[in-house]
């Protein structure tokens, strides 16, 4: 039975949502279509809010009808001669098709950032959060948040500016080696070779696997004691003594080296992405620059300096730029790796950090406001990859 | 300024035999188109000379240098492809100096190259330009200003002329010839079309199945083709063939089929009695078809046949023409005055008839 129950609860859903799209429709269809009749603002201004009001209070949604009512009056009153003036009717179809879209996109992506701004400018932490909720009000606190993102540190002691400059060398590092060994491994894959189809299958499966199953299976191989990473250095230090010399052995790798272990493992998810982007790159130059790059006399490494490296660029830079945001981003090998074991913070980068201070720390309107530190500063890498890469289209 | 010489030049892809044992010397100086259908091999027997396409046996030498095994860029040659292969990135003036400064020649003479090949071509006003922004024929001259800057030996066009439309096509033809009196280089240029071939070779060296068919200058080419493929390829419109079996009767040779009854003269086979049963195909060129007034005019066998369909080209008129179940063309002067339907004279001009034994498609008459 429970399973007809779960039906029952996914049809209701499926039908509040089709619900929902009609009535957003319905409301819109009403001002594109009866815009210049004579009815249309009194019906509108009547109907609407009342309609409104009375559904929400109905669901229980609100307890004072009245309050709701005049909020939608007000914003009805804006509405609707905005459609009978400016609107008009015109490309009502296109509209139309448009809004469930639009208002799923203002629903996910509009009301949680404007409601983050908001947070950010206010005080909600784990000893505000019961006066917010009895209350519903936030002291309004200025641009103090702001101030504490950059002057004190979101974890227990790594300061801001240390995890920022941590966080830029490791989207480097990170980028750096998938872009080396994504064209290394593209090249080899570009050649004639046997068993093609079969090699990169091999190398896309970390990045086809779900990032938890390879980043916890990655895990367990940087296990001091078991992990294959520190048995084959045990090996090899035995076997060659003057390894052992040099300092080669097992390594503590989890509780010494964090950061350096959540790198290996990224780059190593990382490759494939990188890989195939440039593979499709390399695919996609035509032979004959390379028939007459050879008749002009160029050496296997100048084909690839003037010609692979100039003509690859146009792919190379939105992977690029994909790559550092994801990097920069990258929550998932820093949780999954160093969050589990006792929550070591020489492994944490920004956006672990703001994790950690919203939901280890409770500190609500401070990571706010650090998540819109953050924001800025990927808009920003991002504006500057893209720009860059307009002018390199240009050239082409 | 060389020659080159190939010896039994063999190409296999696997156990596709695609060129079998191909003869051929071009002297110095030459204009030699290879013409053919696509997948007769000409471009690969153009790649293996350049040193892009291995050579599975046989030998070609450059300036009586084997070249087998050597690199490309040390052939002296310079190739222009058909999709001028022009490098995106780099502006008119990088493209073309781009061999000499991988060969990391002086400044000074590479701009002086640069300029010479720019002013030869007219392309002075367009170096600093992308490849992008210029148009099909100007991609066209870089690419072989790009071959010119070289100065090689030999210069190899692959179908330079295949991706323009026909107006340019035909300019660039002409650009071409003149480019080849001025340069005076070795040229060995590849094309589908016999057009070109005919109008800008010195000799025609027609290619099909991986073999040469035939080499010669292009009216030799074009008057006796040697086998029938020859004379079907070459000349537009295509040659009339017509099969049939020799007979003699009384002491004339006829081609006989169950619609034509044609008198062969003994000019164009002698030894009548020799080819009795044989099997043939007779070529007639369509301007060697008279119809009507002409054939009435200056033949005394004619043949009966009925005109399906006229189409006027200007100053020339196709006429398709029923000779029973024979299909015939005629290239006659414009205005042919009449109409689909009506009954016409047709006869050939035996001068210019091209006799072919049907087994061995060689050519027969003298």
């Amino acid at each position: 039975m429970e399973i007809l129950y779960s039906v029952y609860e996914v049809l209701w859903f499926v039908f509040i949502v089709i619900a929902g799209i009609a009535l957003i429709e319905g409301y819109f269809y009403y001002h594109f279509q009866f815009y210049d009749r004579r009815w249309f603002f009194p019906a509108a201004l009547l109907g609407f809010p009342l309609a409104g009001a009375a559904g929400c209070f109905a669901m229980g949604l609100v307890t004072e009808p009245v309050r709701i009512f005049l909020w939608l009056l007000g914003s009805e009153g804006l509405i609707a001669p905005f459609f009978r003036h400016i609107v008009k009717g015109r490309s009502k179809l296109a509209y139309l098709l448009l809004a469930p879209a639009f208002i799923g996109l203002a629903l996910l992506l509009v009301y949680p950032f404007v409601f983050e701004v908001y947070l950010s400018f206010s005080d909600l932490k784990l000893t505000t959060i019961m006066q917010w909720k009895n209350t519903g009000y936030l002291p309004f606190v200025g641009l103090r948040q702001y101030i504490d993102v950059f002057t004190t540190s979101p974890l227990s002691e790594v300061t801001f500016w240390a995890l920022l400059g941590r966080t830029l060398w490791w989207t480097f590092i990170n980028v750096f080696f998938h872009v080396a060994g994504g064209f290394t491994l593209a090249l080899l894959l570009n050649n004639h070779i046997r068993f093609k189809g079969f090699y990169r299958t091999l190398l896309v499966i970390p990045w086809a696997m779900p990032q938890v199953v390879a980043v916890l299976a990655m895990r367990g191989e940087f296990h001091a004691q078991y992990g294959f990473i520190n048995i084959m250095l045990g090996k090899l230090a035995a076997a060659y003594p003057f390894l052992a010399g040099l300092g080669l052995g097992p390594v503590q790798w989890l509780s010494n080296y964090p950061l350096t272990t959540c790198t290996l493992i990224n780059i190593w998810l990382g490759i494939p992405f990188m890989m195939v982007v440039i593979l499709g790159g390399l695919q996609s130059i035509s032979s004959s620059y390379y028939d007459a790059a050879d008749i002009d006399g160029a050496s296997y490494l100048q084909k690839l300096r003037f010609i692979t490296i100039p003509l690859i660029r146009p792919v190379m830079m939105p992977a690029v730029t994909l790559g550092t945001v994801w990097t920069f981003n990258n929550i998932n090998v820093i949780y999954l790796v160093t969050g589990q074991s006792g929550g070591t913070e020489r492994a944490d980068i920004l956006v672990s950090a703001l994790y950690k201070a919203a939901f280890t720390y409770n500190r609500y309107s401070y990571s706010a406001a650090f998540a819109i530190v953050i924001f800025a500063i990927l808009f920003f890498v991002s504006v500057f990859y893209l720009k860059s890469f307009d002018a390199a289209k240009e050239e082409r | 300024m060389a020659d080159v010489k190939f010896s039994k030049v063999t190409k296999k892809f696997n156990e596709n035999l695609i060129l079998n044992g191909v003869d051929a010397e071009i002297r110095d100086h030459e204009f030699v188109v290879i013409v053919g259908p696509s997948g007769c091999g000409k471009t690969t027997l153009l790649r293996m000379l350049a040193g892009l396409e291995e050579i599975t046996d046989g030998e070609i030498h450059i300036d009586n240098v084997l070249v087998n095994n050597m690199h490309p860029s040390k052939r002296q040659i310079a190739m222009v492809f058909q999709d001028y292969a022009l490098y995106p990135h780099m502006t008119v003036e990088e493209n073309m100096s781009f061999a000499l400064r991988l060969r990391k020649a002086p400044k000074a003479e590479i701009k002086e190259r640069v300029t010479e090949a720019a002013n030869i071509l007219q392309l002075t006003t367009l170096l600093k330009r992308m490849p992008k922004q210029l148009s099909g024929g100007q991609r066209q001259r870089v690419a072989i200003g790009r071959a010119i800057v070289r100065k090689p030996k030999v210069f190899l066009f692959d179908e330079p002329l295949s991706n323009l439309d026909a107006k340019l096509r035909e300019e660039m033809r002409v650009e071409i010839a003149k480019l080849y009196q001025r340069l005076n280089a070795t040229i060995i240029y590849v094309t589908h079309d016999q057009v070109e071939a005919m109008t800008l070779a010195g000799r025609i060296m027609v290619m099909n199945h991986g073999i040469i068919q035939q080499v010669g200058t292009p009216i030799e080419v074009y008057r006796k083709p040697v086998n029938l493929f020859v004379a079907g390829f070459i000349g537009s419109p295509t040659m009339n063939f017509i099969r049939g079996k020799l007979k003699v009767e009384g002491d004339k040779l006829y081609l006989k089929n169950d619609d034509i009854s044609l008198y062969i003269p003994s000019f164009l086979l002698s030894k009548t009695a020799e080819h009795d049963g044989r099997e043939v195909v007779v070529g007639v060129r369509p301007d060697d078809v008279l119809v009507g007034g002409a054939a009435r005019e200056k033949c005394s066998e004619k043949l009966d046949g009925m005109l399906e369909v006229s189409e006027l080209l200007g100053h020339r008129e196709n006429l398709y023409i029923k000779v029973g179940d024979t299909r015939v063309l005629a290239t006659v002067e414009a205005f042919f005055n009449q109409s689909p339907g009506s009954k016409v004279a047709v006869c050939f001009n035996y001068e210019n008839m091209h006799v072919f034994d049907k087994a061995t498609t060689q050519r027969i008459n003298g």
